[in-house]
């Protein structure tokens, strides 16, 4: 608290009037690069705060498109990407390494969408004559994994799939691109994943609000996970890395008060601002309900969003008390639901052969919602579709669902088998909840296919629900906020049990037959070779 | 004869005859040896014989390049072909004596219609090279041909022994990448932007030995990992770095230097802006004292500036061309040295500086098609000697091929000394990229790890378990077989004594 005063001290007489200009003097577009970065910090009504990072990096020209010959040269964006979106005519690259389960309910929508559990990654590639798009793919997922050290080499085509729809192309052009998609829920994201992340920035971790990314606090953090957003525009290319996590201050305060501080949340504060920067700002969006302080005091906007600018407060600790409050109190858990769908996904059955997946869509709003439906299945488990049954409080709905399509997974040419995409358009009719269950079968693996710890089981990756435009209907999930969905939402991911050997088998196996077949062997050859004679018994 | 309990003489059932028990035994032992070729041949590795005659008659080779070196008689006034003569002798000399002239086979003459690829030397007012491998003498250095064979030395064969350390192993294409580091961002002048065109003409000129992709990026936060030594003198403080600080001053943990896209080699070369507070760092000699030097040298890695000299750029953030015109001068050195492109010799200029001379560029070509050559020779060398040593490594049909293409491409770079110096380089690459693609071929690794301990740890418990009966038969037959033989032959004795 005594360094939050001091700070708010020196802070007060920089804020009043830096608020409105935002921007560093230095000449954006000198390089035709720019940088910005931001941090948006939202308390959430379970005592948590979410915390999102976001740097920026502009590059007039397309990075991709030009020729190899011309060399590359860089100020502010980083080379080592430079160099990937090159050499694999990359024209939009979204890679994401999360941990944890991002709780719709309670903390809304996530400030960058994808929130996965796990490692995911797609990339629109442009399908040049010099080599296919598979090959970039996996000459793009090596040199990934190669640089943010994550076991992205790993995301080979048992998971690759090529779903446009759900991932379309933000910046189309006349060049032909595909789409690669692959996810890995079973792949952790750490310090090592970070340190290489971090170096991608101009000013490192020495300055700005990168200062800020501690590891050892970020990675404590309930919900964590680190992302790289490349796409290409009108101008030129546009690079996203971005942090996400959600802290518990109640858990830190040993479950007492919901306060928060730099200091506390990241055990750091911001000295020095990152002068390479175009804006470095610190935005803070205010709860609701008042009785709240927030220091250094900031000029509150419309959006309830309170801001600090970098360049000119630094050093900054920007802290929220709630002095009146002496103990925090959780909401109930029904209370509100912050995002208009709730979802559930789970897996049933005791067999290790058969199971059902089911799937439930509860719509919190007043209007009926639809959104399309999206799972990339590795070929662990085979979805039946005549066994697809949508159900609304007990009834059979099967008007709900649409444009269903199922693509099983296939024997590929180099013997791996890719994954089943199911993909479908389902309706939720307002304030109720749609159930979708289909049998599934687990797949009977071979013996090397198996992982080491083969019994911790499989995960099975996130479903995707994601916003459809169907002019059939007239609603348009994208514009019509309040009604449909915002963005694409991730399902929890899933622990598959499958059939496992005993591993000691094959051994045991060859011992036996082998002990077999000696003793039919032995009994034979002893009938044909030995000597019989007729024992006399005397009487 | 046992009628009476009903059973016969089990003596007199076929099968109980020796003879067929014997077939039996012996159809049971045919069989196993007739397996043996199959199982032999069924678990042998494939390992097809490298052709390692010529690989060790390759060892002995080596290229000879000829080089004619043809004086103009007019303006040596009437003394050329004596001076011819002389030179011939002088340098055939040499060649039996030096090492690095053991691959130049040089004439001198006076033919006016010699081959193409000719060094002409004439007398003028200065030793200068000229284009095209044309060499001036000073009317000094043309006096005697003692004096010309020793300029002459010095531009076709340069001293190599002090380059080999430093010189990057050959390959066609490099990356060439550019980097500007602030050593602190919070630093009070930080250096934002600089312009890299200045190394086009030396590229040019080196674009017959290699293709170069040229990099560049800024680094706002490069710190060092160590700290330099402080020197306080009476009217100033400087920073130093001593001779050790020089071999870990790159600090690859926090500098995103590398690069995981491509294979390529790449050569770094670093601008380093030490923060105002370490300025000027200045490299230090064996003593400890300052010297005036900024620039030195990772051999095989690239090289690095240290821009100490601020003052004229002001509050600037970007450099420009003029600003940088010592950095990119000491870079090209930098370059040369790094790919192996000697200097001209003492005393001998240049009529064009700014540009690489035909006879340096010829000696560069000459050097590495000779370090191709000898490097294709010893990795086949080695290959042969792998393959010789390790008795389970498979050895296929593409290693083979590879080997013996290298072979080709050996025998064509020999056949092509006299041609273009580019024509040898190109095969020689060819010979390399050959041997060492059979070198690192993955499928020679593929039974390495299977070892034989492990199929005998399976099937022994049926191998030994099967074989002893059909050994103890054997040998019991065997045993039989004697005995009756010696009663037989008992018999036999006893019936002629009787």
């Amino acid at each position: 608290m005594r360094w939050g005063t001091i700070f708010f001290a020196l802070c007060l007489s920089a804020s009043s009037e830096s608020v409105t200009s935002y921007t560093n003097n230095v000449p954006p577009g000198e390089s035709g690069e720019r940088y910005d970065e931001d941090l948006f910090i939202r308390p959430l009504l379970d005592g948590r705060v979410a915390t999102t990072f976001t740097f920026t990096t502009d590059l007039l020209g397309n990075v991709s498109r030009q020729s190899e010959s011309s060399g590359q040269h860089y100020t502010l964006f980083p080379l080592t990407l430079g160099q990937i979106l090159r050499e694999y005519s990359i024209a939009e690259l979204h890679l994401t390494l999360n941990s944890g389960k991002w709780n719709y309910d309670h903390w809304g929508y996530p400030d960058d969408p994808s929130v996965g559990t796990g490692a995911e990654l797609w990339a629109w590639m442009a399908d040049g004559p010099s080599s296919t798009i598979d090959e970039r793919w996996t000459g793009l997922r090596n040199a990934l994994a190669g640089l943010f050290c994550a076991s992205l080499g790993s995301l080979d085509t048992r998971h690759t799939s090529s779903p446009s729809t759900v991932f379309p192309i933000s910046f189309s052009s006349s060049i032909p691109h595909g789409l690669r998609y692959a996810n890995l829920p079973s792949e952790n994201v750490c310090t090592e994943n970070l340190t290489p992340f971090v170096k991608l920035l101009p000013c490192k971790s020495r300055a700005g609000l990168a200062t800020l990314l501690n590891p050892q606090r970020i990675f404590d953090a309930d919900w964590h996970g680190l992302s790289i957003h490349l796409r290409s525009t009108e101008v030129g290319t546009e690079l996203k890395l971005g942090v996400q996590a959600v802290f518990d201050p109640v858990r830190l305060s040993g479950g007492r008060r919901r306060d928060w501080s730099f200091r506390l949340l990241f055990d750091r504060i911001i000295h020095d601002s990152c002068l390479v920067a175009t804006s470095s700002v610190v935005r803070v969006q205010i709860p609701d309900s008042g009785s709240h302080t927030l220091s250094p005091a900031s000029v509150v906007d419309d959006n309830l969003t309170a801001m600090y600018n970098l360049m000119t407060q630094a050093p900054l600790d920007v802290s929220m008390s709630w002095p009146h409050e002496h103990t925090f109190q959780y909401p109930h858990v029904h209370e509100s639901r912050l995002t208009p769908l709730s979802i559930q996904r789970t897996l049933h059955g005791s067999s290790q052969i058969h199971g059902h997946l089911f799937i439930a869509l509860t719509n919190n709003g007043h209007h009926d919602i639809v959104v399309g439906y999206f799972e990339n299945l590795p070929a662990l488990v085979t979805l039946w579709m005549h066994t697809m049954e949508i159900k609304v409080d007990g009834t059979e709905r099967n008007e709900l669902i649409s444009n269903v399509s199922y693509r099983p997974h296939q024997v590929l040419a180099n013997g791996q088998k890719s994954p089943s995409t199911f993909q479908a358009i389902l309706t939720v009719p307002a304030s109720s909840t749609l159930h979708l269950s289909m049998e599934i079968s687990r797949a009977f693996l071979k013996y090397t296919e198996h992982p080491p710890d083969a019994m911790r089981g499989w995960d099975l990756p996130p479903a995707i629900l994601f916003p459809v435009c169907e002019p059939a209907m007239g609603i348009c999930g994208m514009q019509n906020t309040s009604a449909g969905m915002r963005d694409r939402m991730y399902t929890p991911t899933l622990l598959i049990d499958l059939p496992t050997p005993d591993f000691s088998m094959p051994y045991n196996v060859i011992i036996f037959s082998c002990t077999l077949i000696t003793l039919i062997f032995g009994s034979i050859f002893n009938l044909l070779t030995r000597t019989w004679v007729i024992v006399r018994v005397e009487d | 004869m046992d009628a009476l309990h009903g059973f016969k003489d089990v003596q007199s059932l076929s099968f109980q005859r020796p003879i067929i028990r014997r077939l039996i035994l012996g159809s049971y032992w045919v069989v196993i040896l007739f397996a043996i070729p199959f199982w032999w041949r069924l678990t042998s590795i494939e390992r097809i014989a490298l052709p390692s005659n010529r690989v060790h008659a390759q060892l002995e080779k080596q290229p000879v390049f000829p080089v004619n070196v043809q004086l103009d008689g007019s303006s040596f006034h009437g003394r050329a072909s004596l001076l011819a003569s002389e030179l011939n002798e002088l340098l055939a000399k040499s060649t039996r004596t030096s090492t690095r002239w053991n691959n130049l086979d040089i004439h001198v003459t006076l033919d006016q219609n010699a081959a193409r690829s000719v060094y002409t030397v004439a007398v003028g007012n200065g030793t200068v090279v000229r284009h095209p491998r044309h060499l001036i003498l000073s009317q000094d250095d043309a006096s005697s041909a003692t004096k010309i064979a020793d300029v002459l030395t010095g531009l076709l064969a340069p001293e190599a022994s002090s380059r080999v350390q430093r010189v990057v192993q050959y390959s066609k294409r490099y990356r060439l990448a550019f980097t500007l580091l602030n050593e602190d961002v919070t630093s009070d002048q930080l250096i934002h932007n600089w312009d890299i065109h200045h190394i086009s003409p030396v590229l040019s000129r080196l674009s017959v030995l290699h293709d170069f992709l040229i990099e560049s990026q800024v680094q706002f936060h490069a710190p060092l990992a160590f700290e330099p030594v402080q020197i306080v003198s009476e009217n100033s403080t400087l920073y130093g770095l001593t001779p050790e600080d020089l071999t870990v001053f790159v600090n690859s943990a926090e500098w995103t230097l590398s690069s995981s896209v491509s294979e390529d080699p790449v050569l770094h070369f670093l601008l380093f802006v030490p923060s105002s507070s370490r300025r000027p760092l200045h490299i230090l000699d064996t003593q400890g004292s300052p010297t005036q030097h900024a620039v030195f040298l990772l051999p095989q890695w690239g090289g690095i500036y240290i821009l100490n000299h601020l003052e004229h750029v002001g509050t600037r953030t970007h450099l420009t061309a003029v600003d940088l015109s010592l950095v990119f001068s000491a870079f090209v050195n930098q370059l040369s040295a790094l790919l192996g492109v000697s200097d001209l010799p003492h005393g001998v200029k240049s009529d064009d500086p700014s540009i690489l001379s035909d006879w340096q560029v010829d000696a560069v070509l000459r050097y590495r098609a000779l370090e191709n050559i000898v490097e294709t020779q010893q990795t086949l060398h080695s290959i042969v000697k792998l393959v010789d040593q390790i008795k389970n490594m498979p050895v296929d049909e593409t290693v083979r091929g590879d080997v013996q293409n290298a072979l080709t491409a050996l025998e064509k770079a020999y056949q092509s000394t006299a041609g273009l110096p580019s024509t040898i380089l190109h095969w020689s690459r060819e010979a390399l990229s050959s041997a060492s693609h059979a070198f690192f071929n993955p499928g020679m690794l593929a039974l390495l790890y299977f070892p034989a301990e492990h199929k005998y740890a399976v099937y022994t418990p049926l191998f030994a378990s099967i074989a002893v009966p059909l050994v103890v038969a054997l040998g019991r037959e065997l045993h039989a077989w004697r005995r009756e033989h010696r009663t037989t032959a008992g018999k036999l004795v006893y019936h002629i004594q009787s």
